[in-house]
């Protein structure tokens, strides 16, 4: 497993994204509330920049009539045809066994002192760098 | 490792990309309303706000999020920035235009048509005129089929333009689209041998019918019941025998759905041979006037989870010679010219993404 950083945590901050090329890949790492979740930037369906669409929640499942507003946050809908994925999970929400995107391990590195690899703006030294790990 | 901004990747090649495509449903947009409003004489130039559909509008969004123009925009407003996603990316060498002008749900008919001529002479000037140095966009005259009188003014006003390959107006109507009362128009068509395309968006709005028992309620309900105008619309042209009429005539079905043409067709051939005589000018099998008068556009394709189911389909269907590719750019269900179909045979491919659409409408 190879691990590349991404930046630093004030730089993606709760409900951002930052997307990155590795390796010729294109992945989204997502803020969301927190925590760090990566994702192909390909939707499976027909090939849309996944990444690139809006976060938000979804009405889950309920009883006829009922609506239940839920997952806010955690939800990527796909800027083309609309199909939602769990954000946390890479599984897409119609049929979470068979239409998934790929998902990545991210983790925080508190305190580095080593640079990520693009740098931007001074930051503390208790600003973590978010790595993705492939 | 580099970072890129949440923007479109516009302009990386696709894979699989092969050139020479015909995109028979691309929509170009004004900049602003007040691109149309120029052309409005009064007192429509003050009335006019860019009237749409007052509902039904797609809950989720109605064009891709990565259209949005580098220099920002409306989605599909941006003529570089189309050549960048269509033409670059997915190897489209003409993108069929096709104004989305809602000019047919007005009452006033008045109002309506002159809401088409605006958007003509817009198209004429910007897209197919200041945008079009490589002549690369071709493009349709909108008509307000509720008035077939100034539709066949505007057919007559734009039909010798060197990039107008056809003549366009919506599924929504107040009647089967195979009534005489629409004939003017097909006659000028015909004289002009400008094809007629039909295409969805403002059905059961304002004037217009809608093609389902009343109102459904949802978005999706709407959306997917489209094709019942279709297949409603395509009956009527056959069975009025407006292609004995009019033999010349020939009509582009945009947007309508395309798996339902093979059983519609079955059961029409099998009632005509009981009830021909109420419409005897219909003198052969219904289907058979399809290869010579009809062609579907392909875009929203149907995709059943075996792709055998629909390449059966498009075998039935004579898809060899009545599909033309289409992928609806800029909006939300667009289909990928590499990804809507499942593997073709080459031959195959050419015709639907080449041949078909270079012959009916003279780009060959």
């Amino acid at each position: 497993m190879r691990t590349h950083p991404v930046g630093r945590v004030s730089e993606i901050p709760p409900g951002s994204r930052r997307i990155v090329e590795v390796d010729g890949r294109s992945i989204g790492v997502f803020n969301v509330g927190g925590r760090f979740y990566a994702l192909r930037n390909i939707c499976p369906h027909q090939g849309a920049p996944l990444c690139l669409g809006s976060v938000g929640g979804t009405a889950v499942p309920s009883r006829p009539g009922e609506y239940v507003w839920a997952r806010e946050g955690e939800i990527l809908t796909c800027p083309w045809h609309g199909w939602e994925f769990d954000l946390t999970t890479g599984r897409s929400v119609f049929n979470p066994h068979r239409t998934r995107v790929r998902s990545y391990d991210v983790s925080v590195r508190s305190g580095s002192d080593e640079d990520p690899a693009v740098p931007t703006f001074p930051v503390s030294v208790d600003d973590g760098v978010v790595l993705l790990h492939l | 490792m580099t970072t890129t901004e949440a923007r479109p990747a516009g302009g990386v090649r696709a894979r699989g990309v092969r050139r020479g495509i015909i995109d028979t449903d691309v929509h170009p947009v004004p900049r602003s309303v007040d691109e149309i409003r120029a052309y409005l004489a009064m007192p429509w130039r003050d009335m006019y706000s860019g009237e749409r559909r007052a509902f039904f509008n797609n809950p989720v969004h109605g064009s891709r999020l990565d259209a949005v123009p580098p220099d920002g925009g409306p989605k599909g407003s941006d003529p570089e920035f189309l050549r960048r996603q269509l033409m670059q990316e997915y190897g489209v060498s003409h993108p069929i235009l096709v104004p989305r002008t809602f000019c047919n749900i007005q009452p006033d008919v008045d109002y309506g048509s002159a809401i088409a001529a605006a958007f003509n002479q817009w198209l004429v000037e910007t897209w197919l005129g200041e945008y079009n140095h490589d002549g690369a966009f071709k493009g349709s005259i909108t008509i307000n089929h509720h008035d077939p009188q100034r539709a066949v003014e505007e057919i007559e006003r734009w039909a010798g333009h060197p990039h107008i390959v056809q003549v366009v107006t919506d599924s929504g109507a107040r009647a089967p689209l195979g009534q005489r009362q629409y004939y003017p128009i097909y006659e000028a068509c015909q004289r002009h041998d400008l094809p007629l395309a039909v295409h969805p968006g403002t059905d059961g709005m304002g004037m217009n019918v809608q093609p389902s028992p009343g109102m459904p309620a949802h978005y999706i309900e709407w959306h997917c019941s489209m094709s019942l105008a279709f297949q409603s619309h395509l009956v009527s042209l056959l069975t009025e025998g407006v292609f004995e009429r009019f033999p010349r005539f020939r009509i582009a079905l945009l947007e309508g759905g395309v798996a339902w043409l093979p059983p519609l067709m079955w059961r029409l051939d099998a009632y005509w041979k009981a009830l021909r005589k109420e419409v005897p000018w219909v003198r052969r099998p219904p289907s058979e006037y399809l290869r010579d008068h009809v062609r579907l556009a392909s875009q929203p394709l149907e995709r059943p989870d075996d792709d055998r189911h629909l390449l059966s389909i498009l075998e039935a269907m004579d898809a060899e010679h009545v599909l033309m590719f289409s992928s609806d750019y800029p909006h939300w269900d667009f289909d990928s010219p590499t990804r809507a179909f499942p593997k073709l045979p080459d031959h195959l491919w050419q015709r639907i993404f080449v041949d078909n659409a270079g012959e009916f409408y003279g780009l060959t």
